[in-house]
């Protein structure tokens, strides 16, 4: 049980968050600042979708990215083809992944780890394969436009919108984690990411609970993705089944700490902010590409608990002690008491 | 129907891919039994040996082959300082997962330089012998193919012979099939680890010369081998050297004899595809032994 100064302080960061978060687009000086605060709540709902894999039963997928791409396409292609109003195609088109998700979990949860990852890397490169080669069907290389839903909006308010939008998004796949996290679905997926072997000799029905929380994900990122294609109205292969986004998703939920509730969210905001600065700082480069990896391999190398569970860490060992096993006694005040006889009773019994 | 030539053609163009990804699923078999570790960075470093022996080709002028004599022992250095350095360092319990992302980091570190340091224009290798081709119940098939292949297979051969004769071979084997007991019966089993690792990145030197002799090479070029890679090691079974090599035969003829009706891009996808299916119908693979039940 935490702590009630503890839950305090998460109560209070809750609320300045969201305070913050609602006065962005008042306290945005233009709409570039506003679009980069979607982008980055876009990939903080991102990295919260993979986190329901990823955080609750210790699976990494680096294929998210697919999961996203599939969600925008099929959000674009449901309104440019099949004429669907905007956002009941975002609904179709998340429900029509985690159709997929269906087949996929069934062939990569069968098994353990290894067998995941290669899965999703799989995905991400059979997606970017076929959505260029398609091109009849999805534009192809040439890239895919989605209509907005507002035509009348002006750019600036289009933003402001969406940012809401996306924030509500965020909102609601926080609040399922923390629906799950505190459920005895979520125990027996955290039990899976303790120890899988053991988790099933209790009885734990393993593969089904990771097959759906696998959907639950995809549901999520498909949303996400949709949601995109709708505010940002371009699509591209290159972009959407792009192996980058899906390690960015990774690299957020790890550097924020995939245990934790907020951990993605924070990882998003500061790798987010990070990719949007350097984006403008030094344009495209691979050099973006190498630093991505270094950042990647030193979380993994030196801090795989994420930064809230170390700045966590740091934080109790400079604060006082509450709880510890060194007796604040005297060795005279416990002969006075007596010795604790109940223990030397139940030590002798 | 295509015509008989173009299809004996095929038939041998794909057996020669076969070879080239036999090699490359060998040394990612070897990782993977060795630690349980799938190495995302494996094809990232066969488009490095690629690079390498194009810039040793176009600024030194020396023949591309001659460039092995650098990379492959430096690779077998980087395996072992890559075993050693910073995958032993992981805890053991999440090591699969946390392994994959670091090897993931350190394929797209190697894009990012190679397209920074050669930018990302395609390059290619123009050999004298490169455009030289024997002619076979008419089928036409290049020379430098030949010479991939060869490289291959004598590259497979060797391995098999270090893992089967020779005393290194045996304690690596041992190390795979049982560390706890290697290490009883006196085998260090860390530096024949490590040492293991550098056996499985030389193939990935050979591998990409081979490969630079004959394809045009672009830094994002390892994911379009990472994944038929790792499709033929699920496939075969993970951790089974012989399962890997016969995947790699058969889908790299499949693939070699579905471009004639369906085109490249396509055709890749018959890796996927297989992927899929050994997964849900047999997800311990085909030839995979006690090691991939589990995985």
């Amino acid at each position: 049980m935490p702590s009630v100064s503890k839950r305090l302080a998460t109560g209070i960061a809750i609320v300045a968050f969201a305070a913050v978060a609602l006065a962005f687009p008042e306290l945005a000086p233009n709409p570039y600042i506003l679009s980069v605060g979607i982008v980055v709540l876009n990939y903080a709902v991102l990295s919260t979708s993979w986190n329901f894999v990823g955080g609750f039963t210790g699976y990494i997928s680096l294929g998210h990215g697919a999961l996203a791409g599939l969600g925008a396409y099929g959000t674009g292609l449901l309104v440019t083809k099949g004429g669907l109003p905007s956002f009941v195609a975002l609904a179709a088109g998340a429900a029509i992944v985690a159709a997929i998700a269906i087949p996929i979990g069934y062939a990569a949860l069968r098994v353990r780890g290894a067998s995941f990852v290669i899965v999703s890397i799989a995905l991400v490169l059979v997606t970017l394969l076929v959505f260029q080669s398609w091109a009849s069907f999805t534009g192809g290389s040439r890239g895919l436009n989605v209509p907005r839903p507002f035509p009348g909006m002006l750019r600036p308010e289009h933003h402001r919108v969406f940012f809401y939008l996306f924030l509500a998004l965020l909102a609601i796949a926080l609040t399922v984690w923390w629906l799950i996290d505190r459920s005895r679905f979520g125990l027996g997926l955290k039990a899976i990411r303790e120890d899988e072997d053991k988790a099933e000799t209790l009885g734990t029905p393993t593969f089904a609970y990771k097959l759906v929380v696998f959907v639950v994900s995809a549901f999520f990122t498909g949303l996400a993705g949709g949601l995109y294609a709708l505010w940002f109205g371009d699509l591209d292969p290159i972009f959407q089944f792009s192996i980058l986004t899906g390690s960015y998703m990774v690299l957020m939920a790890l550097l924020g700490g995939v245990r934790n509730l907020f951990g993605p969210l924070v990882g998003a905001l500061i790798v987010g902010s990070a990719l949007e600065y350097f984006k403008v700082e030094f344009g495209n480069t691979p050099l973006h590409l190498v630093a991505t990896g270094v950042l990647l391999a030193l979380v993994v190398l030196f801090m795989p608990d994420g930064v809230l569970p170390a700045l966590g860490a740091l934080l109790r060992r400079l604060s006082p002690t509450t709880e510890t096993s060194i007796r604040e006694v005297t060795a005279g005040e416990v002969a006075a008491i007596g010795g604790e006889p109940q223990h030397a009773q139940s030590r002798n019994g | 129907m295509p015509s008989g030539a173009l299809l004996f053609q095929s038939v041998i163009l794909g057996l020669l891919l076969g070879g080239l990804y036999a090699l490359l699923a060998a040394g990612l078999t070897l990782y993977f039994g060795i630690m349980r570790v799938v190495m995302i960075a494996h094809s990232a470093f066969l488009i490095l040996a690629a690079y390498l022996a194009w810039w040793s080709h176009t600024e030194l002028g020396i023949d591309p082959l001659l460039s092995m004599l650098v990379t492959v022992p430096l690779f077998f250095g980087c395996g072992v300082l890559l075993q050693r350095l910073l995958l032993a360092r992981l805890r053991a319990v999440t090591l699969t997962m946390m392994s994959v992302l670091l090897t993931f980091a350190i394929a797209v570190v190697i894009e990012g330089l190679l397209g920074y340091v050669f930018s990302g224009t395609q390059r290619r290798i123009q050999l004298g012998y490169g455009s030289a081709s024997l002619e076979l119940f008419g089928g036409r098939i290049a020379v430098v193919k030949l010479i991939a292949f060869g490289l291959a297979g004598v590259a497979l051969a060797a391995l098999y012979l270090v893992m089967k004769k020779t005393t290194f071979g045996w304690a690596l084997r041992a190390t795979i099939q049982h560390r706890d007991a290697a290490k009883l019966v006196g085998i260090d089993t860390d530096r024949v680890a490590g040492f293991g690792f550098g056996l499985g990145l030389a193939t990935a030197a050979i591998g990409g010369t081979a490969l630079s002799l004959d394809t045009t090479i672009y830094p994002s070029l390892h994911w379009h081998w990472i994944g038929p890679l790792m499709a033929i090691i699920v496939v075969g079974g993970l951790g089974s050297v012989p399962g890997a090599a016969a995947a790699a035969m058969v889908l790299g003829l499949a693939q070699s004899l579905l471009q004639i009706e369906l085109g490249t891009t396509w055709a890749q996808t018959v890796f996927y595809l297989a992927l899929f299916l050994t997964l849900a119908i047999r997800p311990q693979g085909f030839f995979g032994g006690r090691l991939a039940q589990r995985f």
